[in-house]
């Protein structure tokens, strides 16, 4: 008996624990934080503000880029090369909020943007044409002469420079090329050669000697990313196609800069929908469910805005299934706490049975849906990984939430004497029995 | 309360949802599949514009610079009154973006006072159009068999494999009765039909393993009973939450679909609408076909009485 009484105290507190918790969550999910760490430095979290959503829900450009007349397909280097360019024309269009993927495997180049939201007349087919040029890499001096092009370049790759073990960019040139190349160093030694795709400089160097071999060495690369990226670009110069986009799509911006206020608004009523219907049906247990689906819609949005996954609209179809799947779970263990107390079983008896008879049902519930979700996140494509990964992190939030911060509270709860009467945990449901 | 003969009345069942399946196959005959340009290949341009239009005279520009049969139509959206002129380029091929330029052009110098003003486009090759396809359906169907799988495991005490067939059957009644909901409103099948199906297999499964859940438990409490009686019972006894669930869900997609259909947001529309009816047929299906259909089978097998020994 004294034992008991003592963990009935103990268990009061985690209710508020749980409590606050959700708290810090709502809010971090509804508005974001910010955690000052010391004098300059800052930890911001996102919230639902920042989520980045997908072309298909604020309009924008998906397009997958393919080689002009070229009958072989293009190799792994190629299609490095040519994202370099598009790369590079998108940072000098101020778009930085982008996806530039390679399909090695059927040689596409695949580009998606969104509308910039400040673009009144943005003109999507032009973007894309432009996106699919052949770039023109040229090397010039520093009045602007140009000494000679990306043609010229047989090919750039890192390397490192064996005195100091630094990363460099080595150039080799052709023919035509080392002549051109050998011409201007004798004549600008100790001065500047900039390197410039389309009207964009991307790389400037000053010649320290006269080079007549056609091979050079850009050093001073801060590490092997940045000599990866030069060299690419440097290849992008002499890749010898342009590139055009057969499939592609474009959305205008359609829900518009004020689709999430609406959508908070939307979902914010059918939530109050539900608690207010899951309270009356099913009292205490429907309290404690709607506190564990406000954990689980924030934890959702939370793992959507941190990671900045994008949220398409399969994805949003995976966060609606994961949060019925979580009502479900509430339902299910409310309604079999329900049972448990309408037989006759004590109250703290009632619960426990109530919560291992649903484990059961929600775990293979939600077991199958993993499956789902894990095929998908092989097998799917574009949008259908946004469905996958709403899908996997609701069901993580659904154990957390709608399994165990559920029955926590609901013990917790229970300890309390105002909040022993049988009737906060009897639904209205019948039992049914033979 | 008292327990619902569902074994009883499951011939009824039966006859409803074989009506439905073969409404979707005639419609399908006449009507028509339509996959959406996504999953075929093609081509299509949605313009906005103001005023008055000729859409023919759209076609005939868009033929003479494609060199390809063109189908034009108008619509007026119903919440904003906003016009669109859609331009559908036979053919299962993408178009050029360049020539696509070309015909924007054309099309803003013959009509200059339509404000006409590019929405939405869609070019996709059939390459790629086969390949979404191909995964699509790859992912149901492997889905489905692990799913079955795990049931046949999870349950193999009530004779998993059975179950895991029926489990299976009550999806792909699910899975009929949406892909009849698109031939029926004519929604072209697409990515978000992909996307729908898999949610309703989730969906119904989960249903599904309540209620063989439920019937599990029973077996033990009662071993005694007969197999049609222990599933009424079960099914009776989880019906009031199956329906409590599906009620809260449909409220979201009610919203969703209000929002979509204000915003006149196709692609949402075309999503909420099949997921809606999918996920009613999903709790219809568990409850008057998954459960019955098992009993039916397993009395049929005589292998009812090899349950929970």
């Amino acid at each position: 008996m004294r034992e008991g009484s003592y963990q009935m105290k103990n268990r009061k507190p985690v209710f508020f624990i749980i409590l606050i918790i959700t708290a810090i969550m709502v809010y971090t999910a509804a508005f974001g934080l910010v955690i000052p760490l010391g004098r300059a430095l800052e930890l911001v979290i996102p919230g639902a503000k920042d989520i980045r959503f997908g072309i298909d829900i604020r309009g924008g450009v998906d397009a997958a880029f393919e080689p002009v007349n070229l009958k072989r397909k293009p190799t792994r280097q190629e299609l490095e090369s040519a994202r370099s360019i598009i790369e590079t024309r998108l940072d000098n269009q101020n778009i930085l909020d982008r996806d530039v993927t390679i399909d090695d495997k059927n040689g596409y180049v695949i580009v998606r943007f969104p509308w910039q939201a400040d673009e009144k007349d943005f003109d999507p087919e032009a973007a894309i044409r432009e996106l699919g040029e052949t770039a023109m890499l040229t090397f010039q001096d520093e009045q602007g002469n140009v000494l000679l092009n990306g043609s010229h370049v047989k090919k750039a790759n890192v390397g490192t420079n064996p005195e100091d073990g630094r990363y460099v960019v080595q150039l080799e040139f052709d023919k035509k090329g080392t002549q051109l190349f050998s011409d201007a160093t004798e004549r600008l030694v100790k001065q500047k050669i900039n390197i410039y795709m389309d009207e964009t400089m991307i790389q400037s160097a000053v010649v320290q000697t006269h080079i007549p071999n056609g091979k050079a060495i850009i050093e001073g690369m801060k590490g092997i990313d940045e000599a990866k990226a030069l060299s690419d670009k440097i290849n992008a110069g002499a890749l010898p196609f342009s590139l055009t986009a057969k499939t592609h799509s474009t959305i205008s911006p359609t829900l518009g800069s004020g689709a999430l206020e609406v959508m908070v608004q939307a979902g914010g009523t059918a939530f109050l929908i539900i608690c207010v219907l899951l309270i009356l049906y099913y009292r205490l247990p429907g309290f404690v469910a709607c506190i564990s689906l406000l954990i689980q819609v924030a934890g959702q949005i939370l793992a959507l805005s941190i990671p900045q996954i994008t949220l398409t609209l399969t994805g949003i179809a995976g966060v609606i299934l994961s949060i019925g799947m979580g009502v479900d779970a509430n339902v299910i263990i409310s309604e079999r706490i329900s049972e448990e107390m309408k037989s006759g079983k004590s109250l703290g008896y009632a619960i426990s049975l109530g919560f291992k008879n649903a484990f059961s049902s929600v775990f293979d519930g939600n077991i199958t849906v993993l499956i789902v979700g894990a095929i998908l996140m092989i097998f799917g494509s574009g949008s259908l990984l946004s469905f996958a990964y709403t899908l996997l992190t609701g069901i993580f939030f659904n154990f957390v939430a709608g399994v165990t911060a559920s029955r926590l509270m609901i013990y917790s709860l229970s300890q309390f004497e105002f909040l022993k009467k049988p009737r906060l945990y009897t639904c209205l449901s019948r039992r049914v029995t033979l | 309360m008292k327990v619902i003969d569902f074994y009883g009345k499951r011939w009824i069942f039966f006859a409803i949802s074989m009506t439905i399946l073969v409404i979707g196959v005639v419609m399908s005959f006449l009507n028509g599949v339509q996959l959406d340009i996504q999953f075929k290949g093609g081509s299509m341009l949605k313009y906005s514009y103001k005023g008055k239009i000729d859409a023919d005279k759209a076609a005939d520009i868009t033929t003479d610079l494609t060199k390809r049969v063109v189908s034009t139509q108008t619509t007026t959206d119903l919440s904003s009154g906003q016009k669109r002129l859609i331009i559908n380029i036979a053919g299962d091929y993408g178009l050029d973006v360049k020539d696509q330029e070309k015909l924007d052009v054309a099309l803003k110098k013959e009509f200059p006072d339509a404000k006409l003003k590019l929405s939405e486009s869609t070019m996709v090759e059939p390459f790629f159009g086969k390949k979404f396809l191909t995964n699509g359906i790859k992912a149901i169907l492997l889905s489905s068999v692990l799913v079955v799988i795990y049931v046949w495991f999870r349950f193999r005490r009530i004779g998993g494999l059975s179950a895991g067939i029926m489990a299976l059957v009550a999806l792909f009644h699910d899975l009929m009765v949406v892909y009849v909901t698109c031939v029926i409103f004519r929604i072209p099948i697409g990515d978000s039909f992909v996307a729908v199906a898999l949610t309703i297999i989730g969906y119904s499964i989960n249903d599904t393993i309540v209620i063989y859940d439920r019937i599990r438990e029973n077996f033990k409490k009662y071993p005694k009973e007969p197999i049609e009686t222990m599933t009424n019972l079960s099914i009776s006894q989880s019906m009031t939450r199956s329906i409590n669930t599906n009620l809260r869900s449909e409220e979201r997609r009610v919203v969703v679909f209000i929002l979509a259909q204000v915003n006149s947001i196709e692609s949402v529309q075309s999503f909420a609408l099949p997921m809606a009816i999918g996920s009613i047929s999903g709790c219809y299906s568990t409850i008057c076909i998954a459960g019955p259909l098992w009993v039916a089978w397993k009395k049929h097998k005589g292998t009812e009485h090899k349950i929970y020994q």
